[in-house]
């Protein structure tokens, strides 16, 4: 024997009869989704991190005090081949005329900007996108302009240079959110002109790279290492915490899409190869009869399964690329900057993992098959015999559960799916069982017809238990791509609701609070949260002054180096919760702390530590007493530590606030002139930004969910079509013995509205308690609920449908004549 | 009984029990035969004496409880699976009952899989010309569904004489035919076992059949009651 050509000449043959069509479609069908969804997200994810780039200027940044950076950090970062921006930024008031305003000022060269565009409108009022000011020129905040009752074509003055106000900044890269005052963009060489860098300066510098990512890894390694003290690196991971999360949480949706497709897919595998091996076994019999050993066999059918699998598996990958690329082309529009380039990592693990799936979940029962014994060609009965537990099975587990852990890309969401499937699957063998035990007991009493379909089910324990499984496991998968999908994106579309604060306030003092709110309240603002704002260093915890190296994380020591922020009020903030000890309330007699849960990690902190900060010239101790879940993107102000307000209320602080109103609103140029300290920030751009995301990601997830389910129901016709072989003969018999289709009916109906319901009710149960599993621990939205009301009538509709489909695919057995049924049986 | 040069295929003392819901059961019990090469060899016997079971341990399908059994001069009840399966490759031609083609295979590649297996590479060219031996050299891309019992039963005859077998083990081979198409397919069976001069063994109750055999012997009860040589 030849086994290449013989597993080919097979491959054909079984081909051309369509034996091995479902387990070829299923295959394809479930390397295309892991590619297509895969590719995606992995574009997405490099589109993030290019976009990241934009909003911090450049690809790493590194930040010192003026003259506290080498100069050997630039010379490092050109002979990596990096371009590099030198920025340097103080606060100044600038005046014209008689006017004056306190200003944020950013001096840079004539790189700037590295990553992403600058855009400045003119005097005629029309956006353009520009260089970096010219020596003699800057640009200037709406803020700026307002305050001095200027406009774009008139000069201001420097520390005693007269410049020309080329344009309003409407957006340029690398700026920061929280900024105490409007900005200037100015030439660096115009600000060392002006003697306004000297000695004594407050200027803070800050030296951005940007190039190829090999290049910037090796810069980033070799900085870290040279970074001097009070100096450090900012990389584009920390820019801009609310798109990344709306881009993460898009990928776990896209994920968990694309997992579903490809276990929906390994079960249509799985099925079809079960129905595959069941018809082979006549022919294993016989070759086996003829004089081919079991290891010829056994090559053979590997070797057939992977001439089967490759072409397969390239040809779902290429799909899937296909696919991927129509979606991307949605996608494309929301992503600044160039388009990522198509990453192959993604197609090449969908290709092997298309090759385990099915080597996984069609091995073992192929494989059972060197037992036939090749006596089997006179007496059919010898398959009948019990055979004993084959380590085989546990493959499609392991396959299952490596495809869940890598396909994921998260542990949580691993965990949770893979949890809730095996709930499911072992719900639906406790009550199958109990089932059959309460048919094998009762049965009798039951209605002739509908007694020899439930008996069916009675008699056929293990394919029941197969039937019932996979059916359930498939409906659970249709019930989170059709159900709890959708209704995850809508509860996360809810996350952004309409009042969502759009502006911030900052330095509001304490005697302008009250006026303050007033004038809000007048202007009609929503969502008001108005917060103290203390910032000072975190000097010791638990009396000794940290140190970054005990935590092993980058950001700790970024905290303990810089500046930290702390608030404090009488009742727990909107979106923060409690989970952890207990609130500190209004009157606490010593200063107690409450702290965001992710610092609290972080900072490997326990209830009852103590922590010192020095705001001013005052220290405060207090006691960690409380941890908070802070839902950061709720786009209210939030802080990461909160004292109990009798002890906060003593020190040096502002007021911060954020709040709604609707975008330019003609009210809040006039609160800008009435309270000239107050910087108003206008968040819309951002938050629109984020809303366009979360419309265009979940629209892609949508479509990916619809691609899902198309898999899902391709699953549930291979459940089908394996149970119909099975029936062909009995019908045949019943039919041959008088039975009128009445009674042939209600026998199958009987059969698959128990399986069907079955299946139906554990996977209704088993997709709502994986819905809320994945709404508190994925996708972060705690108050998620899921539509019970739906998930029944799915459970009540996929029983009709089974039952309907049942009843198909017996009628047609029905009208083959019971003759031909039961000489091609024999 | 002696084993002389002439002997192709014996049995000695040849035994098969199996476990049953009621407890062991004896389905043959100490057969001792020899067919001679070129021989002619009817098996007959009501149905469960336990022919069926005397030609599966003599074909080598299956291993006696007790007794020997050797075909062309190898032991076959020592062989382990793997070599009865090598023998059986090199020296034993089927024809079953209800034929056992493969419905996926047209009659020519049920007809090439003997000799595929063996790893030829004239298959094709020997497969059509087997085909054509039994008169279906027009019919060589019809598949099972499309030929007739009789036809579908030339098929497995030219299956089992196209890799040249030195034995031929026969199940009932017209037991699924009517008489005339059993009579044109019994002629073909002693037609092509004389030009092959292969040896045949056959089982059958059909005393018409057992009857253009040289040599008959009976079953009843798991035991070999008559040697009417």
């Amino acid at each position: 024997m030849k086994p290449v050509a013989f597993a080919a000449r097979s491959l054909r043959r079984e081909f051309r009869h369509g034996e091995l069509a479902t387990l070829a479609a299923a295959l394809v069908l479930a390397v295309a989704a892991l590619a297509a969804v895969g590719t995606l997200a992995a574009r997405v994810e490099r589109a993030i991190v290019a976009s990241a780039a934009e909003l911090l200027g450049g690809d790493l940044g590194v930040s010192a005090r003026r003259g506290a950076l080498p100069e050997d950090f630039v010379d490092e970062a050109r002979r990596a081949g990096l371009a590099t921006n030198r920025i340097v930024e103080f606060s100044s008031v600038v005046f014209s005329g008689e006017a004056s305003q306190f200003t944020e000022i950013r001096a840079v060269d004539p790189a700037f900007p590295l990553r992403g565009a600058l855009s400045v409108r003119s005097a005629d009022g029309g956006a353009r996108e520009a260089a970096a000011p010219a020596p003699g020129e800057v640009y200037a905040d709406r803020a700026v302009l307002a305050g001095l009752g200027r406009n774009v074509g008139d000069r201001l003055q420097i520390g005693g240079r007269d410049l020309a106000i080329a344009g309003e900044i409407v957006n340029a890269p690398g700026g920061s959110v929280f900024q105490f005052a409007p900005t200037v963009l100015m030439s660096l060489a115009d600000a060392d002109a002006a003697g306004l860098l000297g000695p004594g300066s407050r200027a803070s510098y800050r030296l951005l790279v940007a190039g190829e990512a090999p290049a910037v890894e090796r810069y980033a390694a070799w900085a870290r290492e040279h970074l001097p003290p009070a100096a450090r690196l900012t990389s584009v991971e920390d820019a801009q915490q609310n798109l990344r999360t709306a881009f993460e949480r898009g990928e776990s949706f896209l994920r968990l899409a694309a997992l579903l497709a490809a276990l929906l897919a390994g079960i249509a595998v799985a099925l079809a190869a079960q129905r595959f091996s069941r018809r082979k076994t006549e022919e294993v019999a016989l070759l086996r009869c003829l004089g081919a050993s079991r290891s010829e066999i056994v090559l053979a059918l590997t070797l057939e399964l992977a001439l089967l699998a490759v072409p397969a598996c390239l040809i779902g990958a290429a799909l899937g690329l296909g696919l991927q690329e129509a979606a991307f082309a949605f996608a494309r529009e929301l992503l600044p900057g160039a388009v990522p380039a198509l990453p192959w990592g993604p197609s090449l693990s969908a290709f092997l993992i298309g090759l385990a799936v099915l080597f996984g979940f069609a091995l073992p029962p192929l494989l059972r098959l060197r037992d036939v014994e090749p006596m089997r060609v006179f007496r059919r009965d010898l398959d009948t015999r019990i055979r004993r537990f084959d380590a085989l099975y546990l493959l499609p587990f392991a396959v299952g559960a490596l495809l869940i852990l890598i396909e994921s890309g998260s542990g949580r969401l691993a965990a949770v799916l893979g949890g809730g499937l095996l709930g499911v699957a072992l719900a639906t063998l406790a009550v199958s069982l109990l089932l059959l035990k309460a048919l094998r007991a009762g049965g009798r009493r039951l209605p002739g017809a509908l007694r020899f379909g439930l008996a069916n089910l009675v008699r056929r324990r293990a394919l029941t238990l197969i039937q019932v499984g996979a059916l359930a496991l498939s409906l659970t998968a249709l019930d989170l791509l059709a159900v709890i999908g959708p209704s995850l994106l809508e509860r996360w579309r809810a996350d952004l609701p309409a009042d969502t604060p759009n502006y911030f306030v900052l330095n509001v003092q304490p005697d302008q609070r009250q006026d303050f709110k007033a004038r809000l309240d007048g202007l009609g603002a929503r969502n008001l949260s108005l917060l103290p704002l203390a910032a000072g260093k975190l000097v010791a915890i638990n009396g000794k002054a940290p140190r970054a190296a005990d935590y092993g994380d980058e950001r700790a020591g970024n905290w303990i180096e810089g500046e930290v922020r702390v608030s404090w009020s009488a009742e727990v903030p909107p979106s923060n919760r409690i989970v952890q000890g207990a609130w500190h309330g209004a009157d606490s007699a010593s200063p107690q702390m409450s702290v965001d849960q992710s610092w609290f990690e972080m900072f490997k902190l326990a209830l009852g530590d103590t922590m010192t900060l020095r705001i001013g010239d005052q220290e405060v101790t207090a006691t960690v007493s409380s941890v908070r879940e802070v839902d950061w993107d709720s786009f209210r102000v939030n802080f990461f530590m909160m004292l109990d307000p009798a002890h906060g209320d003593a020190l040096p602080h502002s007021f911060i606030a954020s709040f709604h109103l609707p975008p330019g609103s003609a009210g809040l140029a006039e609160l800008s002139r009435a309270l000239p300290n107050v910087s108003l920030v206008d968040i819309n751009a951002i938050l629109d930004r984020v809303r366009d995301i979360i419309e265009r990601v979940s629209s892609a997830v949508t479509w990916v969910l619809g691609f899902s389910l198309i898999a899902g129901l391709l699953v549930l016709l291979a459940a089908l079509a394996a149970t119909a072989d099975e029936r062909r003969f009995e019908i045949a018999l019943l039919r041959t013995l008088g039975a009128n289709s009445g009674q042939l009916n209600a026998a199958v109906l009987g059969e698959f509205a128990a399986l069907g319901l079955l299946a139906g009710v554990v996977a209704a149960g088993g997709a709502a308690a994986t819905g809320i599993a994945l709404a508190r621990t994925v996708f972060r939205l705690p108050d998620y609920w899921p539509p019970l009301g739906t998930l029944g009538a799915i459970a009540i509709a996929s029983t009709v449908l089974v039952m309907l489909a049942g009843l198909a695919g017996t009628r047609r057995i029905a009208r083959t004549p019971p003759v031909a049924v039961l000489r091609g049986a024999s | 009984m002696t084993l002389d040069s002439e002997t192709v295929l014996s049995a000695r003392k040849l035994s098969k029990a199996v476990d049953g819901p009621d407890g062991r059961l004896t389905i043959l019990e100490e057969v001792s035969l020899s067919v001679a090469r070129g021989a002619s060899l009817a098996i007959v016997g009501a149905s469960g004496s336990g022919k069926t079971t005397l030609l599966g341990l003599l074909a080598g399908l299956d291993r006696p409880t007790g007794g020997e059994v050797t075909l062309d001069g190898q032991r076959l009840d020592t062989l382990d699976e793997e070599a009865r399966a090598r023998l059986r490759r090199r020296l034993v031609g089927f024809v079953f009952q209800s034929f056992h083609l493969l419905p996926a295979l047209s009659a020519e590649e049920n007809v090439m899989l003997p000799l595929e297996l063996e790893g030829r590479d004239d298959a094709r060219e020997r497969a059509q010309k087997a085909l054509g031996d039994v008169g279906l050299g027009q019919r060589l891309h019809h598949y099972p569904h499309q030929l007739s019992g009789g036809e579908q039963q030339r098929v497995a005859l030219a299956r089992a004489f196209v890799h040249g077998p030195a034995l031929l083990f026969a199940d009932e081979p017209t037991g699924n035919l009517d008489q005339r198409t059993g009579a044109t397919i019994t002629d073909l069976l002693f037609a092509m076992n004389r030009e092959h001069a292969t040896t045949l063994v056959l089982v059958t109750h059909d005393p018409k059949l057992a009857a253009r055999c040289a040599r008959t012997v009976h079953m009843r009860d798991g035991r070999l009651i008559e040697d009417a040589a």
